[in-house]
């Protein structure tokens, strides 16, 4: 069953994100883990949330917006795919790792997709710069400056409604998902913790640190010794049941 | 980064219409927060600026002459990175008031914008996109499970957003004020002041957190992984999730896609779940 308030709010929440991280502050409430965490906290599926936004911020740590390079729009990647798992996870009966892989898989090219409605939107801001030097030129002054603001909506309208797309496909998803035979359920689970630790091992190489590899090896090294030693520390329950 | 006599002295409310209020200071603040909210690939943060400015321009030329001129010369083509802009906007600030004193000509604003927007923007890039944005976020995502594992609640890893958003803009707004009250009372000057700062060593080390939070978590996740087996299997599970990341590593270190790589981790792993 579809819920049009949970639509309503991913594309509210999805669109004022996309305000925060190109135009207004950037103190960064729309990097993964923060943006799907907040999604899933707004729509009552925190840990849907939670473990999409740790994959996604990982995968994408090392993307940076230098000069006019756009990078991926990890947010949209991010409230999207997110959007969507608790849409999925809300009409199958609950919160598990099959479904937020089967989200992952499905929704991650979201990151490419927001970069070139990034790029139409710069044009659209080009346009306002030049109505503001002509209003400059005629001295009407308080009507160029305005201009800036004017660059703030399309971001929301277009990211806001692309996120309550997501979610609206997530629902639409839902009895796809439900079908899926226990075997391919149980891979999907199984792929969520494998697609978790790659990321990791991609955001290693995206930290950007001159000895990465070796920082990166030195910390896994202490990780597996310290659960060698204390393996009561692996036995506490993070992710629920692998199993569907 | 101290402030002196020299910043306090710019910061006095006791002033003629050449100097700016604490009001009109701290709504450029406030609007430079929009410095990117009309980027684009012409002028790109020139609106920004412009806007930014703009209460502070409206205070020093009653003129309207004066007054179009000094918008105008705001809104050619601008771009640095949005925090290390405030110490630009002090700057200008700082010349702007000059120049409506009479003190020196328009070209000196303009000189001190070009001199400093490309050089600071590096050192903006180098240390928060690059080192403390990857650091936090790294480090976060390894509390996660450190939460988790304190509360033994799933839902607890949660925190860690709010972490996150508390470490990153601790530094963030404290860097950003003091930038711009920093380029206020220095001018020109604030370079050396930027410098004592040694942003890229430090940048280097947050890079080193980030990295060994990645691995950290890698190897935590591969062990997670293993779990999905019991007992016999759980070792050689975990042991081939470890490699599968090495190897990640390495693929992506080759230029293979980031993508290529996720559905092909994405893809091993469902099929072993499916068969074994």
């Amino acid at each position: 069953m579809v819920v049009w308030s949970q639509i309503a709010l991913a594309g509210i929440w999805g669109g004022l994100l996309a305000v925060e991280r190109r135009a207004f502050l950037q103190a960064m409430f729309s990097r993964p883990l923060v943006a799907a965490t907040g999604m899933g906290w707004i729509l009552h599926d925190l840990p849907s949330g939670l473990f999409i936004g740790m994959v996604l911020e990982l995968f994408h740590l090392g993307s940076a917006n230098l000069g006019a390079a756009l990078p991926e729009n990890e947010t949209l990647a991010a409230t999207g795919t997110t959007a969507a798992a608790v849409a999925l996870a809300g009409n199958t009966g609950g919160s598990t790792p099959a479904y937020w892989s089967l989200a992952i898989i499905l929704f991650a090219g979201l990151g490419p997709a927001g970069r070139l409605a990034d790029q139409y939107l710069e044009e659209y801001s080009g346009r306002l710069a030049a109505k503001a030097v002509a209003s400059a030129e005629q001295g009407d002054l308080a009507r160029a400056v305005r201009q800036n603001l004017w660059g703030m909506w399309p971001h929301f309208v277009v990211f806001g409604a692309a996120t309550a797309l997501c979610a609206l496909i997530g629902f639409a998803l839902a009895p796809f998902a439900a079908s899926l035979p226990l075997r391919a359920l149980r891979g999907l689970a199984w792929s969520y913790p494998a697609m978790a630790s790659v990321a990791a091992a991609i955001a290693a190489r995206g930290s950007h640190a001159r000895k990465a590899a070796l920082y990166a090896g030195v910390a896994a090294a202490a990780v597996v010794c310290a659960v060698a030693l204390a393996p009561w520390i692996s036995r506490v329950s993070l992710l629920g049941s692998p199993r569907p | 980064m101290r402030t002196t006599a020299l910043e306090a002295s710019s910061l006095d409310p006791s002033r003629d219409s050449t100097s700016l209020s604490r009001g009109v200071l701290l709504r450029v603040f406030l609007r430079s927060l929009l410095l990117q909210a009309s980027w684009n690939p012409q002028g790109m943060q020139n609106l920004g600026l412009a806007y930014a400015l703009f209460p502070a321009l409206k205070q020093l030329y009653p003129d309207r002459r004066e007054l179009v001129a000094a918008v105008r010369r705001h809104l050619t083509f601008f771009n640095t990175h949005p925090y290390v802009a405030a110490a630009i906007l002090g700057g200008v600030l700082f010349h702007e008031q000059r120049i409506a004193r009479g003190e020196e000509g328009p070209e000196r604003v303009q000189a001190f914008k070009s001199a400093l927007m490309g050089p600071l923007a590096a050192l903006g890039d180098g240390f928060f996109w690059l080192s403390l944005k990857p650091a936090v976020g790294a480090f976060c995502a390894l509390l996660v499970p450190v939460f988790q594992l304190l509360t033994g609640q799933a839902s607890q890893g949660a925190w860690a957003a709010v972490v996150f958003l508390v470490l990153y803009n601790l530094v963030h707004f404290t860097f950003r004020w003091r930038m711009y009250r920093m380029g206020l009372a220095l001018g020109d000057r604030l370079v050396e002041e930027v410098a004592k700062a040694d942003l890229p060593k430090r940048g280097a080390r947050l890079r080193a957190v980030a990295a060994a939070s990645a691995g950290a978590l890698a190897a935590w996740l591969a062990i997670v992984f293993g779990r999905n087996e019991e007992a016999s299997w759980a070792p050689l599970l975990a042991g081939g999730c470890l490699i599968m990341g090495a190897v990640s590593y390495w693929l992506v270190a080759k230029r293979v896609s980031r993508y290529a790589v996720l559905y092909l981790a994405a893809g091993l792993a469902a099929v072993a779940g499916a068969f074994l």
